[in-house]
């Protein structure tokens, strides 16, 4: 299946390999952006939508 | 500080909810109409605004743009301002959004059975609806970012992003996709033309499906869901990943709607190799939104809220398993042009979009309304018919698929197509079209009693217009206390206007890697010499063709099959469509492919089965059209459609539009004798005869230059 590809894509590579180049250009980028990310934040993103109700105010500080 | 007291609107929440209610029973019960057309040719009713070409896109852009559309606005202004702590930025804003959107909607339930069409899938509108959609679209994107800029809540919540993304990029897709140049009040030409306006379209289509019917519900499920679970959402981190892989992933799979056609191959490649890719982020979210529910299984027993969103989610990951592999070209072969794309991509509207929005209704109507739900009885019974409808109509549609799509490949013994009449498979299929009409009419069944229990639900409770709320306001400068609060994704989450212009940027890539060089590298789309501009007549023709709606039926575009030759003739070239403004290769074959359909058969075989089908194909499912024998052809038009085809790039010589009726009338009154020598009398000014015209000029001429040659 690989083969139909390469021959499907005579003369315009340039395309593909760019392609792919940015693609795990992007995937690398947003890796490392995850990994980056402390719990503590996460735990505060992720409960948003449930204080929202409440008056009281939250903010990063008090985590 | 003091904490600031406010009011979130939930008025206009409750009116895109009745908006979505009230038009969500009209685009279904549309729907159930027109699959009732594809078994029963009576239910056409006889007249032109009712037969299944023009009412087709009225269904789908109902159920799209209508309840989808709708549904979209109500989550998203309920969300908004909870998750920002902030009442919308402006109510006359909130208000003309509502409005015009339903004006919009209105617009098209007039224009579309009229005929006015674009005939790009899912863009059917013309021009001037086009820009009123455009500046909607602003409004609704100036009120989003108006509230987020007055927000008291610092983070820009997931769910935010994905609406931000949602504004951008149906924005750039609806501009795009709407280049037109106009050549009257309702009527325009695509500035692209065959294959450069076929990528345009489905780049625009595809995303249509990722950016209004996922993205937005992406965000909703992740605001809604963890609240009707009370719990957060499993994996914070998971969703980054799901946003940003799937916005970047999205946009390049539009071209695998036109495998084995003549998009250039690396665009095919390009769009299939993204398309598998698609899967992980889809099937992340799909996970992330379940394992929310972890803990919470026994709550799914008893909550039917929660049972539409298990049965919608896994709906979503369904389709969304099942887009890749169509994508493969192998699956592809089959599969497309068939039953199965529709059997798909209702999977994902009813299952993924339908019961989300009902989860939504349920759950948000009796809190604005502070009272319980009337009948969580009631409730129940549209869960279970509405799955039994999902099920009665999917499972007869990739039933009818795969029978039509191997019998339309299946050759004899002897080498010859084993099934030469395309019509022998439609005949087979028509029990499953049957059952489809029932599965589509539980679902709407459904529907019908949600909309009369939240009715209930609604004047047994009180509508809290103006919900009190309070929250202490944002500091005005942001201080870091934190080690890492200044880390980019944290700094980003706290920039929406960053926030937009990140997403932008990342459509764009696949974008204009795949549009720029079919557009501008001629070797992409190789002339053909003996191609040449259709007559006045045949462009005439054409445009009643596009009025029909006819591309609902019929392709224009051969694959390089043997099955396809065999049946069809040659295998389509993209110079042969180099003056096709718009193109219309189609996406579903409920007919043959026509591309091939010049000099096949003679002037009065089309006139008869124009008249009624049934007389020249016994058992047809094609409408009648008599009424194009008694109209009479407008060729006031003639001259600004070859006007603006000349501005376009077609070659008409310079002064070509004065001479064009002349030329017209000479080439009618041809087909008119022609049709008199077998006895049929037909005015020859009468709109048959251009459509005769350019039905007997699809795809010769490449078999102009094989005569040349022998």
């Amino acid at each position: 299946m690989f083969k139909q590809f390469v021959q499907g894509i005579d003369g315009n590579q340039v395309y593909l390999i760019t392609s792919l180049a940015i693609f795990l250009l992007f995937f690398i980028v947003v890796t490392v952006m995850l990994i980056r990310i402390k719990k503590p934040h996460a735990d505060y993103m992720s409960d948003i939508p449930l204080s929202d109700n409440q008056p009281k105010h939250l903010n990063i500080q008090e985590l | 500080m003091q904490p600031e007291k406010f009011y979130y609107d939930n008025k206009i929440v409750r009116n895109f909810g009745i908006a979505t209610i009230v038009w969500g029973i009209i685009g279904m019960t549309v729907g159930l109409l027109v699959a009732m057309q594809l078994f029963k040719p009576g239910m056409n009713m006889g007249n032109q605004y009712t037969t299944f070409g023009r009412i087709r896109p009225l269904h789908t852009n109902a159920v799209i743009f209508a309840f989808v559309g709708n549904a979209i606005f109500m989550g998203v202004y309920y969300s908004l301002q909870r998750l920002l702590k902030a009442r919308m930025f402006s109510d006359a804003l909130s208000k003309i959004h509502f409005w015009g959107w339903q004006l919009i909607i209105v617009s098209a339930v007039i224009t579309l059975p009229l005929g006015f069409t674009t005939s790009h899938e899912y863009a059917e509108l013309e021009w001037p609806i086009d820009i009123a959609i455009t500046l909607i679209w602003v409004v609704f994107g100036i009120n989003m970012f108006g509230t987020i800029i007055k927000r008291r809540e610092r983070h820009l919540y997931v769910a935010i992003w994905f609406y931000i993304a949602t504004f951008v990029t149906i924005a750039v897709l609806h501009i795009v996709n709407s280049f037109e140049l106009p050549i009257s009040g309702l009527k325009s030409y695509y500035l692209y033309a065959g294959v450069q306006d076929a990528l345009v379209q489905w780049w625009y289509g595809h995303n249509a499906v990722a950016f209004f019917l996922t993205t937005p519900y992406l965000g909703m499920m992740y605001y809604f869901l963890p609240k009707m679970a009370n719990r957060p959402v499993y994996s914070y981190k998971l969703s980054i990943l799901h946003f940003w892989a799937l916005i970047f992933i999205y946009i390049w799979a539009g071209p695998h709607h036109l495998l084995y056609t003549t998009l250039p191959s690396w665009a095919q490649s390009l769009g299939i190799v993204f398309s598998i890719m698609l899967i992980a982020p889809s099937w992340g979210g799909m996970i992330n939104g379940l394992l929310t529910l972890r803990g919470a299984w026994d709550k799914v027993r008893d909550d039917v809220v929660l049972k539409f969103m298990v049965v919608g989610l896994t709906a979503y990951g369904m389709a969304t398993f099942e887009g890749p592999m169509l994508s493969l070209k192998q699956v592809n072969a089959i599969g497309h042009f068939t039953d199965w794309i529709v059997a798909h991509v209702h999977v994902g509207a009813l299952g993924w979009n339908g019961f989300l929005t009902f989860a939504i209704l349920y759950w948000l109507i009796p809190r604005i309304y502070r009272t319980q739900l009337y009948s969580t009885k009631l409730a129940s019974f549209h869960f279970w018919i509405g799955t039994l409808g999902i099920l009665f109509y999917a499972v007869p549609m990739y039933w009818a698929g795969f029978t039509q799509g191997l019998m339309l490949k299946e050759f004899t013994p002897e080498g010859i197509l084993k099934y030469p009449t395309f019509l022998e498979t439609t005949l087979r299929i028509i029990p499953m079209h049957v059952m489809r009409a029932v599965g589509g009419g539980l679902y709407l069944v459904g529907v019908i009693v949600m909309a009369y229990n939240l009715a209930k639900t609604m004047a047994v409770g009180k509508l809290v217009a103006q919900e009190p709320a309070e929250a202490m306001p944002l500091e005005k400068v942001f201080v870091a206390h934190n080690e890492g609060d200044n880390f980019w994704h944290r700094v980003l989450e706290r920039k929406p206007i960053q926030l937009m212009v990140l997403s932008l940027l990342v459509i764009l890539i696949g974008s204009i890697i795949e549009l720029i060089p079919t557009m501008t590298i001629s070797s992409n789309v190789p002339t053909i010499a003996s191609v040449k501009p259709y007559t006045p007549l045949e462009l005439q023709g054409r445009d009643i063709y596009i009025r029909e709606g006819c591309v609902n039926c019929h392709s224009q575009t051969v694959r390089p099959f043997r099955s396809e030759t065999e049946r069809y003739g040659e295998y389509s070239k993209a110079g042969e469509f180099v003056y096709d403004h718009p193109f219309l290769w189609g996406s579903k074959r409920t007919g043959p492919d026509l591309q091939r359909e010049g000099g096949k058969y003679s002037n009065a075989w089309h006139y008869n089965h124009m008249l009624d089908p049934r007389l020249m194909s016994p058992g047809s499912i094609m409408p009648n059209y008599d009424w194009l024998i008694n109209q009479k052809l407008d060729t006031t038009t003639t001259a600004s459609k070859i006007n603006a085809m000349r501005t376009l790039g077609v070659p008409y010589a310079a002064g070509y539009d004065k001479q064009a009726n002349t030329e017209l009338d000479k080439q009618a009154k041809g087909i008119a004798d022609n049709l008199a020598k077998d006895k049929i009398k037909v005015q020859s000014d009468r709109e048959i005869v251009a459509l005769i015209a350019y039905l007997q000029r699809l795809g010769t001429d490449i078999k102009v230059t094989k005569t040349a040659n022998n």
